[in-house]
């Protein structure tokens, strides 16, 4: 994979470096040996020439990158701790403490880094600036934004189950803190510890440049602001001052390498996606509808999410929706009843692939439309209510810009007046008072946003709806008034609908015809009678078993 | 004999009363299911009971075998909670034996103890090397459970224990939780919104409305024959193919 060729290169990079700073003085002389032969150009005993006054380059450059690599790692070590302590305790504890220590880092946050750490480090008497001191003051003004990091991590971390389950069973709070939440937190700590490294060579670079840097060690930085004072540039001496210049260049382009795949680690949607196919590889000729009545047909539908294993998601799926029929979609978390649902609406992306198979709408085939008139067909005369749809209402907008936007969209001619008038009749459709309209979607109960998605796949009076487990998240009082409603409507408008969810009673009670799915296969459609009173495979079996009557036989399941 | 005693249970949130008023007994072998909806308060009790939430006003007490109430210290000894969502209540970075282990030695038990947990929850002890995201959801929840019972509690509180899991596991996960209640004779407390399991799987049903217990009663009393109008919309709302299909259903 991609990731794992920029972690390579970055760590190949960066140990090469440490290695040549860890190893590099003990095979070069003394690096402050003066000669009288100043501006050497490389060659002839000096690999990388010599300075104004004769010392060494390669040998002042091996020790100059070990007192880089030095200072660096001091100030990741103490920027980490100092984001840890402010970032972690202070979000754990909350509270007051969380207040104070989370101001204190936004303080230092605003504070300039860089002219503070020059104030800080003129006033510090050149003789006591040593190595020390100078990695305090550069931790000192770089650990802030990674302790905002943490913090905003840990206020999530600590609202986690795991960390209520730890703390139940009588775990010390610097325990909890160190055994449940520090951990999760490596990936951040191991790049905010790499950012800072970083930070610091390329800081300590510059202050040594302008003759701020620590006086007892030499650094690339300090090689540097030699070279300058000799006029290196000037004398055209580039062998002088390009290679340490080259060498923090380099260092900082392979920990950048690290953080990037550290990143790419903690969110795998960073890595590099697969490469886009079309979005329909094969679509077998359109066969004639055997059924009159039908208004969507889904023969031998394979769907597979392409990737170092292939995931055959959709198995040979053949479904019929006849003319305002309620068609269920039984199955457990994983059986592909979802991507089925996406698979007839085309919504797919890669690395889901539609192998083979077709969709016919209405004698249309769905797989072979183009990109207008699969805009003209979704939502005008096949629309989706997705799963937990009341939480993709745009909470910035009132309800009625976001059903008049759906259209503005697709009916482009009505009138402003007309408009107005349809969507309040769709809010009336679904039992929702059209003065409503005006209102932010928070303003609304979860069964009341439930049902302006409803209105919103009802606006442009489509002949199929697929419901994607659409009452889930509802409580049962609020599920039953949306049941019925459903029902209400697919009775009066003579919609069809394809009903999505794990509740086989639920779809019992409700649907015409339903199909049981497991592992991407139906493995029974039946109608619900035929289902209910006599079902065939041991799956179907197994689910109607799994939900106890409430009205049954008490003591039947257990005892 | 443990028990825990709820009495006047009640906690305010910015002025809005979650919980009111509420009380209640949990006895050795016995369950009672408390039923309600999202944002009844029943999740706020649980927390309560954890200690993981102060109560504003009224008490939970616990005593012990002895008849005398349990002190502070070992109260998490005896009462533990089981989580609604198995995939967030184990941390993703320690291994089951962690999670198990910890709770162990935090109540003077030994490490050893890790492969016989696992087994009283119908678990494989090769499990406990595994790290959780190896697990399913049911092997997960097992592992939750196993994890309440380690410090030897003696009072279970399982909030939803079930409605995150797949349908076709739950009835295993509820049965594993009623035996060990009757073979160890635990206290439990069964959270959860649904009506039928709560009626098959407990001795008590109280129903919760908007923080306040509105009925109470042996399961088929208050679920067969609801008398406040709340749990009667509630026992009716829930899907019935039984009436649809069955001679003497309705249409």
């Amino acid at each position: 994979m991609t990731w794992s060729g920029k972690l390579r290169a970055g760590l190949g990079l960066a140990g090469l470096i440490v290695l040549f700073g860890l190893v590099g003085p003990l095979l070069t002389g003394d690096p402050a040996t003066i000669r009288d032969i100043g501006l050497t150009p490389p060659g002839h005993g000096h690999l990388l020439g010599t300075t104004i006054i004769g010392q060494d380059v390669l040998a002042q450059l091996t020790h100059a990158t070990r007192g880089s690599l030095w200072i660096g790692v001091l100030v990741g070590v103490m920027a980490t701790v100092l984001s840890a302590i402010f970032g972690i305790v202070g979000a754990y504890a909350g509270g007051v403490v969380d207040e104070a220590f989370s101001l204190f880092s936004n303080v230092m946050l605003v504070i300039p880094g860089l002219p503070l750490v020059i104030v800080i480090a003129g006033f510090v008497p050149a003789d006591q600036r040593g190595t020390w001191t100078i990695s305090l003051v550069l931790a000192i003004t770089g650990w802030a934004a990674a302790a905002r990091v943490l913090r905003a991590q840990t206020l999530s971390l600590r609202n986690r189950d795991y960390v209520a389950a730890a703390r139940v069973s009588g775990e010390k709070t610097w325990r909890v803190i160190c055994v449940e939440i520090l951990p999760n937190l490596l990936p951040i700590l191991a790049s905010q510890f790499v950012f800072a490294v970083v930070l610091a060579i390329l800081s300590e670079a510059g202050l040594s440049f302008l003759g701020l840097g620590a006086a007892d060690s030499s650094t690339l930085g300090t090689m540097l602001y030699y070279a300058q004072n000799g006029f290196a540039l000037q004398r055209e001496a580039w062998w002088w001052f390009v290679p340490p210049g080259l060498v923090i260049a380099l260092f900082g382009g392979a920990l950048s390498l690290v953080n990037f795949s550290i990143d790419e680690i903690i969110n795998p949607a960073l890595r590099e996606r697969i490469r886009r196919r079309s979005d329909v590889v094969a679509t077998t000729p359109v066969v004639e509808a055997v059924d009159e009545d039908a208004v969507l047909t889904v023969s031998d539908l394979n769907v597979v999410y392409q990737g170092v294993t292939p995931v055959h998601a959709v198995k040979n799926v053949s479904l019929t929706l006849r003319r305002g029929e309620i068609l269920g979609l039984a199955g457990e978390s994983g059986c592909g009843k979802t991507t089925l649902a996406y698979a007839i609406n085309r919504l797919h992306r890669p690395p889901a692939e539609v192998t083979s198979g077709s969709v016919v709408f209405d004698g249309v085939d769905v797989l072979a439309l183009g990109p207008e008139e699969l805009r003209e067909f979704r939502w005008v005369r096949l629309s989706m209510v997705f799963q937990g749809a009341m939480n993709s209402l745009n909470p910035v907008t009132p309800i009625r810009a976001q059903l008049q936007d759906v259209l503005r969209t697709h009916r482009p001619s009505l009138s402003t007046s007309d408009r107005e008038a349809r969507c309040a009749e769709v809010l009336r459709l679904v039992g929702v008072d059209p003065a409503r309209l005006g209102s932010y979607p928070h303003e609304l109960s979860g069964g009341m946003r439930q049902r302006v998605m409803i209105a919103m796949a009802l606006l442009l009076e489509p002949q199929v709806m697929i419901m994607d487990e659409p009452t889930t998240a509802l409580d049962v009082l609020v599920q039953r008034e949306i049941l019925n409603e459903i029902k209400r409507l697919r009775d009066e408008l003579r919609f069809a609908v394809v009903f999505i969810t794990h509740d086989l009673p639920l779809l019992l009670e409700l649907s015409d015809r339903i199909a049981v799915m497991r592992e991407g296969e139906v493995v029974e459609y039946a109608t619900a009678e035929e289902m209910y009173l006599r079902p065939q495979h041991p799956y179907t079996r197994q689910l109607l078993a799994s939900f106890p009557s409430l009205t049954g036989e008490r003591g039947a399941l257990i005892r | 004999m443990t028990t825990l005693e709820v009495r006047d249970l009640t906690k305010t949130f910015h002025r809005h009363r979650a919980v009111d008023g509420v009380s209640f007994t949990l006895t050795p072998g016995r369950t009672v299911a408390l039923v309600g909806e999202s944002g009844s308060g029943k999740s706020t009790i649980a927390r309560m009971i954890a200690r993981l939430v102060r109560p504003t006003s009224g008490e939970i007490t616990l005593t012990g075998q002895s008849g005398e109430p349990v002190p502070r210290r070992a109260y998490r000894d005896q009462v533990q909670m089981i989580f609604q969502d198995p995939f967030a209540s184990l941390n993703p970075f320690h291994t089951v034996e962690h999670h198990l282990a910890r709770p162990l030695l935090l109540h003077g038990r030994s490490r050893a103890e890790v492969p016989h947990l696992l087994e009283r929850v119908s678990l494989t002890p090769d499990l406990a090397r595994r790290r959780p995201h190896e697990l399913s959801g049911g092997q997960r929840q097992r592992v939750a459970i196993a994890r309440a019972l380690a410090p030897g509690a003696k009072v279970i509180i399982a909030d939803e224990p079930v409605s995150m899991l797949d349908v076709s596991i739950r009835l295993g996960v509820l049965k594993l939780l009623d035996r060990l209640q009757r073979e160890e004779d635990l206290a439990v407390l069964y959270i959860t919104h649904d009506l039928a399991t709560a009626r098959h799987f407990s001795d008590e049903v109280l129903v919760m409305h908007q923080g306040r217990i509105v009925e109470r009663g042996p399961g088929d009393d208050v679920l067969l024959r609801p008398q406040d109008p709340y749990t009667r919309r509630l026992a009716a709302a829930a899907p019935d193919p039984e009436a649809r299909f069955r001679p003497g259903g309705q249409p």
